[in-house]
């Protein structure tokens, strides 16, 4: 009984953090590709956070950022170095809601309106949004996110780990190496 | 940890050859804002340190135009120079720096499509009529809309006389509140529309 029961909860776990990889690399696609649609729109917004006084660095954000969510995205969606990818998430995401919020602080001091009122385009790539509507959004995000670092959501991957991958094939080549010796 | 090095480095490279192959992609060494990158968010301003009113957007937008060497006309000179018969005969041109959909969906009548962030496109075809033209008119959204000054900084850039330029800083909202007419579509296509006051 008590195995049929953690098995069954192994599996609607499993399941879940299957979903849950789905539904992030769903949502990095969505984004990314909404800003690599538009990369001005994308570059003025990114100006806005007054973050480089460098153009070179300003374009290359810009440039990169969009892209970079698609290709990590798409690694989630096809199960490809889950782990590493859920790292690189968590490495943007972080920065990303600090500034947006720091930002929607400045808002609602110039405004004087109550906090959750406060509406703007971050940059994000779905328009205008309400700031505790993204910081929720933000929240969950990085919460799947360190779910998959922890090693959840392993099964319909391509290579969920690629170091292990690496590994075994110069483990081979050693032996092979060794062997002929 | 490793693996995620090794994500952010094939992530980078893809994304740099993403954005060089895309058709929509930004070029790296263009600055896009020849006005100025830094632009701090218009409402941090710390209203309790000071006894002196705050400046209005439109004050400090004005200010901001004048350091660059730009003359601005409010919404009544620009009706003015709308009207006047020297808009007919092209010694007055109004150029839209907003996006081709934006100008598609209205702009003002007879003016030109100029996007800044994308000179190449339309430069062609403005700058003959801008070297012509008496006074350029140039708008955009009004605002925080700052797409005007850099199209009015590109113009000059490329060789149009810096007193022939003027940034029309109320922008398309505001000659639309003041019931002027829009024009939909392409340059002088006829289709004009009137919003009443």
């Amino acid at each position: 009984m008590n195995t049929g029961q953690l098995s069954w909860s192994r599996m609607a776990a499993d399941t879940f953090a299957v979903l849950a990889r789905w539904l992030l690399g769903a949502v990095f696609l969505y984004l990314g590709l909404n800003k690599a649609l538009h990369p001005v729109e994308f570059l003025k917004l990114v100006r806005q956070y007054d973050l480089v006084q460098s153009w070179l660095l300003l374009n290359s954000i810009a440039a990169i950022l969009p892209w970079f969510e698609i290709f990590c995205g798409l690694l989630l969606l096809a199960g490809v170095a889950v782990r590493g990818t859920a790292v690189m998430l968590i490495v943007m995401l972080v920065p990303f809601t600090v500034l947006v919020f720091r930002r929607a602080l400045a808002i609602q001091s110039a405004l004087a309106i109550p906090f959750c009122a406060v509406k703007f385009d971050c940059g994000c790539g779905t328009g205008e949004v309400f700031i505790c509507r993204k910081l929720l959004e933000n929240f969950f995000l990085i919460l799947f996110s360190v779910w998959l670092l922890a090693g959840y959501g392993r099964k319909l991957c391509v290579r969920h780990t690629l170091m292990s991958c690496i590994a075994k094939t110069s483990l081979i080549k050693e032996g092979r190496s060794n062997g002929s010796i | 940890m490793l693996e995620a090095l090794l994500v952010a480095a094939a992530g980078i490279v893809l994304a740099f050859g993403a954005n060089l192959v895309s058709p929509r992609g930004l070029a790296l060494t263009r600055n896009y804002f020849p006005a100025g990158i830094s632009r701090p968010v218009p409402a941090a301003r710390d209203v309790a340190n000071t006894n002196a009113p705050a400046p209005s957007s439109a004050q400090l937008l004005a200010a901001r135009l004048k350091e660059q060497g730009l003359q601005t006309v409010d919404g009544r000179q620009a009706a003015q120079l709308f009207h006047d018969p020297r808009f007919q005969q092209g010694g007055i041109e109004f150029i839209d720096a907003r996006d081709e959909q934006q100008y598609r969906q209205g702009h003002i009548p007879g003016a030109c499509e100029f996007d800044p962030y994308y000179p190449e496109k339309q430069l062609a075809t403005v700058l003959p009529i801008c070297q012509a033209a008496e006074q350029i008119v140039v708008y955009c959204n009004g605002g925080d809309c700052d797409d005007s000054e850099s199209a009015a900084i590109t113009l000059r850039d490329v060789g149009i006389a810096n007193r022939k330029l003027f940034v029309y800083t109320g922008g398309l909202p505001e000659w639309i509140t003041n019931g002027l007419p829009v024009e939909i579509g392409g340059r002088n296509s006829g289709n004009l529309r009137t919003t009443n006051k």
